[in-house]
């Protein structure tokens, strides 16, 4: 039998969810006898699962795993175990009826994801009050709802009116029509693409469209001509307020960059591509002013505003220097917009290493390469006051809510006479999950890298993704959004189903993941 | 486990007599596969059976509503009813039995009408019930050719990139294509080729200028509008004087400050649709074998929407042409033409002048085909030439009438 921890809980008290128009109370009827008891019951009831969430989320995943069969044999399986709720057993599947109808005991939770199982129903049973918990335990690693849920960040956009005041909300709120699902494509007004695909992510972004659609910028309040953030607001009204299918025309986007040329690229040409990458860091800085406290973002210092973009993009970067002659060593911590990784030198070493063919990257080789290792620099030391060779580390101090990777694939080349524009086609392979742990400040500490509850506040899952396809001057951009847990290719005007596959074979430029918890 | 020679799944086994670790390997693959197959289905059962939980909870609600039947909407009634799935008690709703066995189908829990649960097209496509109204949202269609909403678009031609040049053609292919708009009516094929859940490229007004772009075009325009590109309007420039060569009926100057203007009684806007009619029918003539690119992109009849947004698409795409081929000078003169419409002569009319005589006829016999044609407004055929047109179409009537107004008044 396997040690499980058997202290209770704080004596909280707990409470069942307060009915809600459109939703029952429980799960089923048996949830709803044991949690229709005397208060102490189900007091103990909800701390026991909740110890149990506990147990299957933050402990060693062993422990849930391993149960005794029949004959005493104590196994650890990879599929589920049953931890039944009303006593402390766990059992495999196919023992579960039979400890049911010895202990008469109804309900179990499945070891691998914390649902809960009803033995009358003969079904896994999904309670508001329960399942509310599960979810949150899942996403955020606390039964707090101070933290967002995991997936209210995902569910349809204006559907849950808050549980304060509902009549408050729904008559000082529009509800969109059922259509507006924000799934629409933009038009390209002639080589727009690239500001076509980062629009598409930046729609598809819940910090983002929750904020706008909260009227974080109204329109109808902002006296700046031409403004960047107003033709947002406006866009975002039309993709998740109107019943349009058809495409976009981001005119307002438009007229707002070319007012505001100059500040973005300097040798513009209407016909030609742009880079996607510095549309993105022009739009960024852009609605940053619009938003922010107006001041400049500086490359290189450490900037703290609380905009929207700071707060969905920004995170902080730490770069130790430490001196090889005196050991002294120096931080410096400089904002990012983006992690920009260098795919030349890498696919380099690896043509050199294997074959040609083979040489496939993957985003955790590239993340390694520029926030594990360390690079060796001249660096003037003040306790020296020489000149002295010295190792450079950098590393993620805080990382941001979206985390946006920039995979360099477009590089200048010295050519015998003037440099020539290229573009690396190599693959890189990235996940739909990332751990960024390993490459923060943090988690350059063992102890932190085991830490269940670190490794879980540092999860991001792949949101949208800028793939370009086709040679430098000729390729073009689409982008791929997961809204859900369904992926969408965007490609101008047109919107297609996608598949992980499909999303997960491009070519990616350009990478947006999303925090799984939002702290 | 490693007794066995599979995992719970029972898809991978070790072949007979293979080794322990053989054996556990393929143990570990057929149990990861078990977990990944039981996390797919744990998620679909967990949307399915909230969805259907919470379409019970909304039917018994709605029956609560009604047999309380009070003045106040909002507030919960004080009674008890059920149904086969669930029970409302003062405000609490509890389920009776499995829902996934209860509910057969999902209402939407915002407009509370039913979900279609097929998509309408496509794959794992089934008709929908006539009958019912469903909910708005619909299942997302998954078709080659087509996007999520069943849309599908003009064909872009080969490659994803699309040069100018590219453009540039499909530019022209739109243009002559919509010109010979009324023809659609007789041809009647129009409505036919082309489906009606094609998407076309709408215009849109420049912030600066307000003059109507197409869409594809706005980009280009706006760089030479609002960006600073004074080499490119230069070498547009310069384009344009090179062009007015081959520039014939056609290349009529719009001026901007007709467009800007607001849409003025029809009075004057009788002629200038003969000369464009004369444009059209000589466009037809010309181009006749071509038509079945034309019909493609004709608008249907039916759709009085669609055919707005085709021919408000015409005035951009055609004015633009204009525009790229107008020299500066001609535009100044055109400028005091529009202050003063009925004195002035401008070069081109004479050609106007020439190719309109044909046009009542064709338009006359065009006419029969089209209801809006026979409206008492007979003496300002150009006006009926575009019935849904609107306040689009009198401003173009307005801008090309600059032109060619002199001869009818």
């Amino acid at each position: 039998m396997a040690a499980r921890p058997t202290t209770p809980a704080s004596p909280k008290n707990v409470k069942i969810n307060s009915p809600t128009p459109g939703m029952p109370l429980f799960g089923c009827e048996h949830v709803q006898l044991l949690l229709s008891n005397n208060p102490d019951v189900i007091n103990n009831s909800i701390q026991y699962y909740k110890m149990l969430l506990r147990v299957i989320f933050d402990g060693n995943p062993l422990v849930p795993q391993t149960c005794k069969g029949l004959d005493g044999a104590i196994t650890t399986s990879l599929t589920s175990n049953y931890l039944c709720l009303q006593c402390s057993a766990i059992v495999p599947e196919e023992e579960r009826t039979k400890h049911g109808n010895k202990k008469s005991h109804r309900f179990y939770v499945d070891s691998r994801s914390g649902s809960l199982f009803c033995q009358v129903c003969e079904d896994f049973v999904w309670d508001p009050t329960l399942d509310d918990l599960r979810i949150r335990k899942m996403g955020t690693g606390s039964f707090s709802s101070r933290k967002r849920k995991h997936e209210e960040m995902f569910s349809d956009a204006v559907k849950d009116p808050l549980k304060d005041d509902p009549r408050y909300i729904s008559s000082n709120t529009t509800i969109a029509s059922c259509r507006a699902d924000g799934l629409r494509g933009i038009y390209n007004a002639g080589a727009t693409c690239y500001q076509n695909v980062v629009l598409q992510s930046f729609l598809h972004n819940p910090l983002l469209r929750n904020f706008y659609l909260s009227d974080g910028h109204q329109s109808s309040d902002c006296q700046v001509p031409h403004c960047l953030s107003c033709a947002m607001d406006d866009m975002f009204q039309d993709f998740y307020a109107l019943e349009n299918t058809n495409g976009y025309t981001a005119a307002n986007i438009l007229s707002g960059f070319w007012i505001s040329e100059k500040k973005a690229f300097e040798n513009l040409v209407t016909t030609k591509e742009q880079d996607a990458h510095e549309f993105f860091q022009f739009l960024a800085e852009e609605l940053h002013e619009r938003n922010g406290d107006g001041k400049k973002p500086e490359t290189g210092s450490e900037h703290s505003c609380n905009c929207i973009i700071h707060q969905t993009f920004y995170g902080k970067l730490q770069s130790q220097t430490t001196c090889q002659h005196c050991g002294g060593v120096t931080n410096a911590i400089e904002s990012f917009l983006d992690l920009s990784l260098g795919l030349e030198n890498l696919s380099q070493k690896r043509g050199k290493k294997a074959s040609k063919s083979a040489a496939s990257l993957t985003l955790q080789e590239c993340l390694d390469e520029e926030y594990i290792k360390s690079d060796k620099c001249e660096y003037r030391c003040r306790n020296c006051n020489s000149s002295q060779q010295a190792r450079r580390d950098h590393s993620i101090k805080l990382l941001p809510n979206v985390l946006s990777i920039q995979l360099k694939r477009f590089e200048f080349k010295q050519g015998s006479r003037d440099r020539v524009a290229s573009k690396i086609s190599t693959k890189v392979q990235f996940p739909l999950q990332l751990n960024m742990l390993p490459y923060t400040t943090r988690g350059r500490t063992a102890d932190a890298r085991e830490s269940q509850e670190l490794r879980r506040s540092c999860t991001y899952d792949l949101l949208s993704v800028v793939e370009h396809v086709g040679e430098i001057d000729t390729g073009h951009y689409v982008t791929y959004s997961r809204v859900g847990d369904q992926w969408f290719s965007f490609n101008d005007h047109r919107v297609e189903l996608a598949k992980k596959s499909d999303v997960l074979g491009s070519q990616a430029y350009l990478l947006f993941y999303i925090i799984r918890s939002l702290a | 486990m490693a007794s066995s020679n599979t995992g719970k799944a029972g898809v991978i086994r070790a072949p007979e007599g293979a080794g322990k670790m053989d054996q556990l390997a393929h143990a570990v693959l057929d149990d990861l596969l078990y977990n990944i197959v039981h996390d797919l289905l744990m998620q679909t059962h967990r949307e399915e059976k909230i969805a259907r939980a919470s379409t019970a909870a909304i039917r018994v609600e709605k029956l609560a509503a009604d047999t309380s039947d009070s003045s106040a909407p909002d507030a919960r009634p004080d009674v008890k009813v059920e149904t086969d799935a669930a029970i409302y008690d003062e405000g609490k709703v509890l389920l009776k039995g499995n829902p996934l066995a209860t509910t057969k189908d999902i209402v939407c829990p915002r407009c509370h009408l039913p979900r279609l649960l097929y998509p309408t097209d496509g794959k794992g496509a089934k008709k929908p019930d006539p009958s019912i109204i469903y909910c708005k949202k619909h299942p997302y269609i998954d078709k080659p050719g087509y996007d999520i909403y069943g849309q599908t678009w003009v064909a872009q031609g080969p490659g994803r990139g699309k040069k100018k040049k590219d453009m540039e053609k499909k530019l022209e292919q739109n243009s002559d294509s919509q010109t010979p708009g009324p023809e659609g009516g007789t041809g009647g094929g129009g409505a036919a080729s082309r489906p009606p859940n094609m998407l076309s490229f709408p215009s849109a007004t420049c912030s600066k200028c307000k003059r109507c772009i197409l869409v594809t075009r706005l980009n280009n325009h706006m760089g030479s509008c609002i960006g600073n590109s004074g080499r490119n309007a230069s070498r547009a420039a310069a384009q344009k004087i090179s062009n007015g060569n081959n520039a014939n009926g056609n290349a009529d100057g719009t001026p901007p400050s007709s467009q800007k203007g607001t849409p003025r009684p029809s009075s004057r806007a009788g002629s200038p649709h003969k000369k464009r009619d004369s444009d059209e029918i000589e466009d037809d003539d010309d181009t006749d074998n071509d038509s079945h690119k034309k019909k493609k992109l004709k608008p249907t009849p039916a759709n009085a929407a669609n055919k707005k947004l085709i021919l408000k698409h015409k005035n951009a795409s055609g004015n633009k042409k204009e525009k790229v081929k107008t020299s500066s000078s001609l535009s100044v003169e055109q400028k005091v033409d529009d202050d003063d419409a009925e004195g002035s002569t401008v070069e081109v009319a004479p050609k106007k002048r020439i190719t309109k005589v044909p046009s009542p006829a064709k338009k006359l016999k065009l006419g029969a085909s089209k209801p809006l044609l026979s409206s008492p407004m007979s003496k300002s055929n150009g006006k009926t030439s575009a019935p849904s047109g609107g306040g689009d179409d009198d401003r173009e009537s307005e801008s090309s009438g600059t032109l060619s107004s002199p001869p009818v008044v």
